[in-house]
């Protein structure tokens, strides 16, 4: 995963996770490392040694100079992951010398995932998971969006509803894959594309899966289907709630459809 | 951002690794607010001075910092926990003292100026109007922003420090005319004597997050100072915008998305909300440092009167304004201690006294929280006749 480098360095270690926003004054004890924040997940983990996850610090400056602590006292991170760096916690960082990468998206990481971050090239890897790229094509049409039900026969998400999606081969771009998907699966070629948004990214068991979804609009409401669906409906954005989908589809519809 | 070949230089570290550290704060704080560039500054105010707010964690981070790094722009540093020279009569323990000496030493290795206050601009630290500075003290830095015209941001001590040795800071938010311009208009009725402070503390609740504009704003220098470090006190905004009674404002109100009105009697209600008890441990005044004018017209005020003997008392300011004025000073020792390098915010207050009145908005924040006190906001002149019969 390609994220932003705040601190260059290379660390690696086992995951510890807080889906919560963490402070470093009082809310980890600098002389054990033990997360003492009760509204973290972590809360009474050590963070010595790990690769921290949190989406981003909070609370007071005084908690880069604890960072600092914390590092003196043998008991920091090997590296920090963030989905966004504020000041205390990038300062903290590096004051202590830990490697430090952010835009990362932390609800990718599990505990004890064995993650090997790259800071200097702003990387993070998570060891033994695999990333995966496919495309998301949503077809609109007066208003509303086709849903798929994916058939038996393929690999993954078996019997639950998609758009129009597959594997970016090797040779091809994104929207090429997007474009072949459309003829392949729905027998369109003649769509417009409206829009694409920023790649999404899904963590399903040992794979992550990099969703590219584009926005579509489609001509006429019938659809030729192949082997890979057994059903169709133009559904509501309202209603997609009531399907159950592919991890992520509604949230990949309403970033197409919020622009 | 774009870095010059000689930033790339100092970033990979040719130039040493604490350059290299400080290099990269900069750059990273620089990233995090999308700056394009960084920007020379012609100076720096560092904050994290004292030992009750850095801990050893930050005296240790100075000190190895200091085995090799100088500043390279005109550097100041902020208060300190305890006068040098009168800590013994403040009640500051050996130890505090012990590990307060190591901060100076680190301090001064690296070549900043031991003003030792929160009013660098009146103690020799002045930048000028449109010059682009880095200082982290919180109501410095609107005193520059807002009545000096200089531009920073509201720095971190620790990145403060890393402008100062490399000479530069990112160029983002109050470095940038866009950034500068207000959001929230707020009408202030005129404000009664000795509540310029409570204007601060109430206009830095209503702004928030957004630069207020004030149209028709009374207020003398010292006013000024202690509106502003009330208002960095209550908001996260580290300017204001005014224009004077009477002038013809040029200020660009096309980004202001709601008007305010704070009328004389919501200051006066402000006032009894933060009055708390009558009977105090501490007097303390000078948040932020006592200017000269401030120091003669207090001793102007308590001339032909006694010392009440009620509470301990003191007046904190800097050392360049404590030798302008020795006959005040003088003066005013008689109802109390004239500190300097320190005040009632950054000192270990809270292992001295309960309870302590000030007539700083500013230090009604912090009192209660930093110091652990129960606080209560008096008018200066109120507090200068409670000290005195």
């Amino acid at each position: 995963m390609k994220g932003r480098r705040i601190k260059a360095g290379f660390g690696r270690g086992k995951a510890l996770v807080s889906t919560v926003p963490l402070s470093f004054l009082g809310g980890v004890d600098p002389a054990t490392g033990k997360v003492l924040d009760p509204e973290s997940e972590a809360a009474g983990e050590s963070v010595s040694g790990t690769v921290l996850c949190f989406p981003y610090g909070k609370g007071s400056t005084v908690g880069s100079y604890s960072m600092y602590q914390l590092k003196l006292n043998g008991e920091g991170p090997a590296a920090i992951v963030n989905w966004s760096a504020e000041p205390i916690v990038a300062t903290g960082a590096i004051m202590a010398e830990i490697p430090m990468v952010d835009r990362v998206d932390v609800a990718l990481f599990r505990k004890d995932d064995d993650i090997i971050v790259d800071a200097s090239e702003g990387t993070v890897e998570i060891v033994g998971v695999e990333e995966r790229h496919v495309v998301t094509n949503i077809l609109l049409r007066k208003g509303k969006v086709l849903l798929l039900r994916r058939s038996d026969s393929v690999g993954s998400f078996r019997g639950k509803w998609a758009g129009v999606s597959g594997f970016i081969e090797a040779h091809e771009g994104a929207e090429e894959a997007a474009r072949r998907e459309l003829a392949e699966e729905a027998g369109l070629i003649d769509a417009k594309l409206l829009r694409s948004a920023e790649t999404e990214r899904f963590r399903d068991g040992q794979i992550v899966w990099c969703v590219h979804p584009f926005l579509f609009e489609a001509k006429s409401a019938s659809i030729k289907m192949d082997w890979e669906h057994q059903a169709y409906e133009w559904v509501a954005q309202e209603d997609i709630g009531a399907y159950p989908t592919v991890p992520g589809l509604q949230k990949i519809v309403c970033k197409l459809l919020e622009k | 951002m774009h870095l010059t070949a000689q930033e790339e230089r100092v970033l990979a570290g040719e130039e040493g690794h604490t350059r290299q550290k400080a290099m990269e704060l900069v750059v990273a704080l620089g990233d995090i607010y999308n700056a394009s560039r960084l920007i020379p500054i012609s100076s720096a105010q560092v904050s994290g001075a004292s030992v009750k707010t850095i801990g050893s964690a930050g005296i240790k981070w100075l000190e190895d910092l200091a085995e090799d790094a100088k500043v390279s722009v005109r550097a100041s540093v902020n208060p300190l926990g305890l006068d040098l020279r009168r800590w013994r009569s403040m009640g500051v323990d050996e130890g505090f003292h012990s590990d307060q000496e190591r901060i100076v030493r680190a301090y001064s290795s690296m070549g900043l100026e031991p003003l030792y206050t929160c009013t660098p601009y009146l103690a020799g630290n002045l930048p000028r109007k449109g010059q682009h500075i880095a200082w982290a003290e919180s109501s410095a830095t609107v005193y520059a922003n807002s009545h000096i015209g200089a531009r920073t941001n509201r720095e971190g001590g620790p990145s403060a420090l890393a402008a100062a040795i490399v000479g530069k800071t990112a160029e983002y938010g109050l470095h940038l005319t866009e950034s500068r311009l207000p959001k929230v208009r707020i009408e202030l009725e005129e404000v009664p004597e000795g509540l310029a402070p409570l204007a601060g503390y109430l206009v830095g609740k209503i702004a928030g997050n957004r630069i207020p504009y004030l149209p028709g704003l009374k207020l003398t220098p010292d006013q000024h100072k202690s509106f502003g470090a009330a208002l960095a006190a209550t908001s996260a905004v580290s300017m204001y915008v005014f224009s004077e009674a009477g002038r013809r404002a040029k200020v660009d109100t096309t980004r202001i998305e709601e008007c305010v009105s704070l009328s004389a009697s919501e200051l006066r209600r402000s006032a009894e909300d933060l009055r708390g008890g009558d009977d105090w441990d501490l007097v303390a005044v000078g948040c932020p440092h006592c200017s000269v004018r401030e120091l003669k017209r207090m001793a102007s005020a308590l001339k032909g009167r006694k010392p009440s003997g009620k509470s301990d008392v003191w007046f904190c300011t800097s050392r360049k304004a404590y030798a302008s004025c020795p006959k005040e000073v003088a003066a005013l020792k008689r109802f109390g201690k004239v500190l300097c390098d320190t005040c009632m915010v950054v000192a270990p207050i809270e292992k001295m006294y309960k309870r302590t009145a000030s007539d700083s908005g500013k230090a009604m924040v912090y009192l209660p929280t930093l110091g652990k006190q129960k606080a209560s906001f008096r008018p200066t002149s109120v507090l200068l006749e409670a000290i005195s019969r």
